[in-house]
């Protein structure tokens, strides 16, 4: 594991905010705004309706939305983040089956000096092809990964594909299908996690974060079972993977974690079906700042939760 | 401190020092052998270090501070090469370390199978490290293709990771299916189907006859012949325990080093664990045990009483999105009894096998949340007989969900196609249920689906069920047999719309409630099968009934007859003189059937291949007097000789009956032509009967002669005999394409109505492809069952029984 973590990691997500249905309209529900104080301000008077602004693209659309440049587009607080640095965001919509239960919004910004990846991944003839992504500074990857394809099964997005579950690679630079690997190790990505997103409306999609060393999208990482056909009928959930900058590796195969709903941040998850962002306290966010921890739907049932924390 | 020596610092020897250790940090003074050039880590997490989902790093379980901290002296990547018991010395490649006490964990070695091409570069095996890299390595070249031989746990993983690391993947198995040894048909098909899912190809009872290449390797041959081109060749059939060193040093060894419940071997100071020992006879293939063992090792070196004792194992594979779980032994036996339940939608597969009181087996797929519990079950030998009923459903029982006879229905995809005749699928009809189509008329007017032959109306009323819940009462249809809910027709109809090609489908697919069918479905499913997709399905023997699998009829006193073909009815004198001496050599009784052909009536089981050959040497071939297939096809002598003939009756006959032989059909098919409405061929109570006119030719159809009496109705008629021959062969397809098992044609045709048979005959393009798809069937099926069997290796399962233990034996 990479020990030699510095305190002051600039993190390559900046926002993250989670939005819920109330009435006919999306509303704050909870969000880590890493200090930008005035763009937090002006978020907690928003709302949207269903097409309206980003987050109420994707919930109109029923599909992750990448957004890069807000000057000029349909994003709604656009002054708010430029004056916070903010200039692309993706937005992920949460259904059970056809029941929109949130949407998170990421933001980044400051693009010329942080590497990461958010990529949306969608099924066309068959194969997985770049719908879009943001890169930061990692340009050449970012052509190299608009010039790849997935088939079933293969790399990262095809995996998830493929298994329905979401996955974490390690150590992208060694054979993360060809070309690909040896552009991410040029740009310093080394781990990996590849979730399904569920589109009730039609088409295939997977969503990858492709975390760098420098500039981290989180420094721990878990995934969570709660399928019945693992856990039960009890609404709990199993660590199945999972590793921490300074953990080390979280999964222990004779020792299975087990979290039951409302206990902890992903029992708050299991309890709600709706993401939550959690952070200013370290004790429920293992030792770090904040946590985005994530559900993911399969046949209108919460299937997986995954977490990132940073 | 007494010196204690370990060759190999494996998964077993690991946890012997954790023990040693923990108890008694002070008792011995270790030195750790490792042929590879490092220390222990968890080798079963080398699949995942594959695939890429781990870090070696994170699969380490002892590193350089623990060994440090322990004062245990490393020689990695040394080999030992010799145990001298007498000096009580180990000798390692680099020099000799004394020892009092000696650990034997050398684990196994993969098993390579001796074909040509075995050594080439680019073949691996699958058990260290340096395989697992060598692997990611081959991993790196565009557009690389591996094929990985043998689809046990091992094999699977390999495929698994290399088609995440990009390869294009083929996995060869031997076996009928997947992981056969942990894993009954029913579970191998749904793992089967979730890696094709991957995009990884399953080859089974595939043989592989050579590896290909020049420099490396470039191909894997079966003996089929099939090629394969590989730039990466895994082999994965099995492992052999590495017990050279114990055996050069002559301790004991059977098939591994034995050893006693304290695991020490044949001498009091040397010890084993591990999969290089044999303990009672049972060899080790699982770290589960070995993790006993390695307690009890360690308590017996420090002079504690400890004894090991064998233990079920469970079985998971550790490919990501592959659910599976498998403990005990569920082979069927005499006094077992299963409990099955699938969910179709969810792909989900559970089968317990009870014996008496107690649960001996498990197998689940798909959904193995209680696998722990029913390990438990299994190892404590619990009674279930007070849980019986609620069993399967887990230890969480909460009024379970019961075995929903719709599941299969439910779980269609909105396009599988529900009414054939007219192309209607389930979207369909559905959307028209959700319109307002609230009765099967509403939806036959609104769609037309079940509006022509009527045999998916069964589906159509349970996709209303499934739609509008208890709002619409299902009427009661009655099933196949008791492992089914489905009537004969919403099976064969679910066989085309979901292209199920193989039994292993069926079952899992439509939710069948035992794990393979009984005797009343399986050779209805088998027919159904073969008639859909002839080139796709392989018959299968078992599931026919005896006079089908034996190709002849067993008579009252256990003696079978044998009747030779003879086409329309006409014979000459060198076949009568062939079936006269085969009567008398084989002792045989000859009667002349009413249809029209000789039979030899109490041939012994044991003479039947020779009679068939001598027959087949004559020209003959069989008449399939016990098939649900074409019997015979009666003639009159016709135009050639009667002064009443219009045509040549027999002619037709023969050309007819050299068309459809060797086809097998719901029920069997009777035909007969007669050359003039005087009838003497009797071709008006025949399946299928064609009367000759001077303007040509009136087929008839759905005739019999049994305990029911019908004359047949007429089908068409038609000028030509090339039409009377394709009006016929439609006829017959469609009948084996649409009826249910066991309906002759006359009760199908009262089902489906005489005017839906003309209506899709009068088709001609209809007609054309009924004929074409005949021929595609004939092309597999038109053979001749006695020129099969009479050769010798097929002719040995007829040998009385008691050489049929022998060849079990051999
Ligand atoms: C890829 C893979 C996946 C697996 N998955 C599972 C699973 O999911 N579940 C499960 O229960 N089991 C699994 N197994 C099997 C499991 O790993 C073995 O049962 C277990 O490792 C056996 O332990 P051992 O200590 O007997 O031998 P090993 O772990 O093989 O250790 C033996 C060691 O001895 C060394 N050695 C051999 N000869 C010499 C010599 N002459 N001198 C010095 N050193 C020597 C070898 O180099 C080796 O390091 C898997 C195995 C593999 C390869
Ligand atoms: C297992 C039970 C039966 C046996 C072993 C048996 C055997 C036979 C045999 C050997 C023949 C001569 C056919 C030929 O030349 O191919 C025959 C003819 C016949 N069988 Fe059966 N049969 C059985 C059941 C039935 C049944 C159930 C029916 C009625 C539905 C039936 C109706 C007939 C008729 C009508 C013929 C005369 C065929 C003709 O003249 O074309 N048989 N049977
Ligand atoms: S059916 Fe007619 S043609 Fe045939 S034999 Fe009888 S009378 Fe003659």
């Amino acid at each position: 594991m990479d020990q030699a973590v510095g305190a002051d990691v600039r993190p390559f997500i900046q926002v993250s905010e989670v939005w819920v249905p109330e009435g006919d309209r999306l509303v704050l529900a909870g969000g880590c705004y890493g200090g930008l104080d005035a763009f937090e301000a002006s978020s907690r008077h928003e709302s949207f309706a269903k097409g309206e602004g980003l987050p109420g693209k994707a919930w109109d659309e029923a599909r992750p939305v990448v957004l890069k440049g807000f000057e000029g587009s349909y994003f709604k607080r656009t002054e708010a983040a430029s004056a916070a640095g903010l200039t692309s965001a993706v937005a992920i919509p949460v259904f059970a089956g056809a029941k929109l239960k949130a949407v998170l919004v990421v933001l980044c910004g400051d693009d010329a000096n942080r590497t990461g990846a958010i990529e949306v991944w969608q099924e066309k003839d068959g194969l997985l092809m770049l719908d879009d992504g943001y890169y930061g500074a990692a340009k050449h990857f970012e052509w190299v990964s608009q010039h790849t394809h997935f088939p079933r099964g293969q790399g990262l997005p095809g995996g998830v594909w493929a298994s329905e579950t979401p996955m974490l690679m390690r150590d992208l630079g060694s054979g993360y299908r060809f070309i690909r690997s040896e552009s991410a190790g040029r740009a310093g990505l080394t781990t990996g996690l590849g979730l399904p997103v569920p589109a009730p409306l039609k088409g295939t999609y997977v969503l990858t974060l492709l975390s760098a060393r420098g500039t981290p999208i989180a420094r721990r990482f878990e995934i969570w079972d709660a399928r019945d056909a693992k856990v039960g009928k009890e609404n709990e959930a199993v660590l199945i993977d999972g590793i921490c900058a300074r953990d080390g590796k979280l999964w222990d195969e004779d020792n299975t974690r087990r979290v039951a709903a409302w206990q902890g941040v992903i029992g708050r998850v299991l309890g709600t079906g709706v993401p939550v962002v959690e952070s200013g306290s370290p004790g429920l966010t293992a030792g770090y700042d904040s946590v985005v921890a994530f559900p993911i739907h399969r046949g209108g049932e919460l299937a997986h939760v995954v977490a990132w924390y940073i | 401190m007494k010196k204690l020596v370990v060759i190999g610092a494996g998964m077993a020897s690991g946890r012997v020092l954790e023990h040693l250790f923990e108890s008694a940090p002070d008792a011995y003074e270790v030195t750790l052998f490792n042929a590879e050039n490092r220390g222990n880590y968890n080798r079963i997490m080398l699949s995942p270090v594959l695939s890429g989902e781990k870090s070696y790093e994170e699969i380490v379980t002892h590193d350089e501070a623990w060994y440090a901290a322990n004062k245990v002296t490393c020689r990695f990547g040394e080999h030992v090469v010799g145990i001298d018991r007498a000096r009580k010395v180990v000798i390692g490649q680099n020099g000799e370390v004394p020892f009092d006490k000696l650990l034997i964990a050398t684990g196994s070695a993969p098993f390579i199978i001796p074909v040509q091409g075995k050594d080439l570069p680019g073949v691996v095996s699958y058990r260290d490290l340096d395989d697992t890299e060598a692997m990611i390595e081959a991993a790196g070249t565009r557009d690389a293709k591996a094929v990985v031989i043998g689809g046990g746990l091992l094999g699977l993983e390999a495929a698994a990771g290399l088609r995440l690391r990009g390869m294009d993947v083929t996995v060869l198995h031997l076996m009928g299916h997947l992981m056969e040894r942990q894993l009954d048909e029913a579970a191998g098909y749904l793992l089967k189907r979730d890696l094709e899912k991957r995009g990884i190809r399953v080859i089974t009872r595939a043989s592989t006859a050579a590896i290909l290449g020049e420099e490396r390797v470039e191909g894997v041959l079966l003996e089929d012949s099939t090629g394969l081109k590989a730039d990466l060749v895994v082999m994965a059939v099995g492992i052999r325990p590495e017990a050279r060193l114990a055996t050069d040093a002559g301790l004991e060894t059977g098939r591994a080093i034995v050893v006693d419940a304290q695991m020490v071997t044949s001498d009091p100071d040397i010890l084993a664990v591990g999969e290089c020992v044999e303990f009672d006879g049972n060899l080790f293939g699982l770290v589960a045990p070995l993790y006993d063992q390695a307690k009890v090792a360690a308590a017996t070196l420090l002079g504690e009483p400890s004894a090991f004792v064998m233990r079920e194992t469970a079985t998971k594979l550790k490919v990501t999105g592959c659910d599976l779980f498998s403990a005990g032994d569920f082979a069927e036996k005499d006094g077992r009894e299963d409990i099955v339940y699938r969910d179709p939608g969810r792909g989900i597969y559970k089968r317990l096998v009870l014996e008496g009181e107690k649960l001996v087996g498990a197998v689940m797929y798909g959904d193995t949340a209680d696998g722990g519990w029913f390990h438990g079950l299994i190892k404590d030998q619990t009674d279930i007989s007070e849980m019986r009923e609620t069993l399967i459903f887990g230890p969480a029982y909460q009024g379970g969900a019961a075995l929903d006879p719709m599941a299969a229905v439910a779980a269609l995809p909105a396009d599988a196609e529900i009414c054939g005749c007219n192309g209607v699928c389930k979207g369909r009809i559905v959307e028209a249920i959700e319109g307002g189509a609230h009765s099967l008329d509403d939806v036959r007017a609104v769609t037309k689906a079940s509006g022509s032959c009527g045999t998916c109306t069964g589906l159509v009323e349970q996709v209303l069920a499934v739609t509008l819940g208890d709002a619409f009462e299902l009427p009661t249809a009655k099933p196949v047999c008791g492992c089914t809910d489905l009537t004969h027709e919403d099976v064969r109809r679910l066989i085309k719309a979901q292209e199920l090609k193989s039994q292993p489908a069926v079952w899992q697919e439509l939710g069948w409630k035992t794990p393979n069918g009984c005797h009343v479905c399986r050779p209805a499913v088998n027919f159904y099968l073969l008639a859909d997709w002839p080139l796709e399905y392989q018959d299968d023997p078992q599931s026919r009934f005896v006079n089908e699998r034996n190709h002849a009829n067993i008579q009252k006193d256990g003696t079978y007859s044998v009747m030779p073909r003879m086409w329309g009815g006409m014979t000459n004198p060198e076949e009568l003189i062939a079936i006269a001496e085969a009567a008398k050599k084989y002792g045989a009784t000859v009667k002349v059937t009413g249809g029209q052909r000789i039979d030899l009536l109490g041939v012994k089981k044991e003479d039947l291949p020779a009679i068939w050959a001598d027959l087949n040497g004559a020209g003959m071939v069989s008449g399939h007097a016990y098939s649900k297939g074409l019997r015979t096809v009666k003639t009159c002598v016709g135009s050639d000789w009667c002064r009443f003939g219009t045509q040549d009756s027999t002619g037709l006959g023969i050309k007819l009956e050299k068309r459809l032989w060797g086809s097998w059909t719901p029920h069997k098919v009777k035909l007969a032509v007669s050359g003039c409405p005087r009838n003497c061929a009797e071709a008006t109570c025949k399946d299928v009967g064609v009367v000759c006119v001077d303007s040509g030719y009136q087929v008839g159809v759905g005739g019999a002669a049994g305990m029911d009496v019908k004359e047949t109705e007429r089908l068409v008629d038609v000028a030509t005999e090339e039409e009377a021959i394709e009006w016929t062969v439609a006829f017959v397809q469609l009948y084996r394409e649409n009826a249910k098992y066991l309906d002759r044609p006359y009760k199908w045709i009262a089902k489906v109505g005489l005017d839906w048979v003309k209506e899709v005959l009068s088709d001609p393009a209809e007609r054309a492809a009924l004929v074409g798809r005949f021929d595609i069937s004939q092309s597999v099926y038109q053979k001749d069952p006695w020129a099969e069997r009479a050769r010798p290796e097929a002719a040995r399962r007829f040998l009385p029984l008691a050489d049929l233990t022998l060849e079990a034996a051999e």
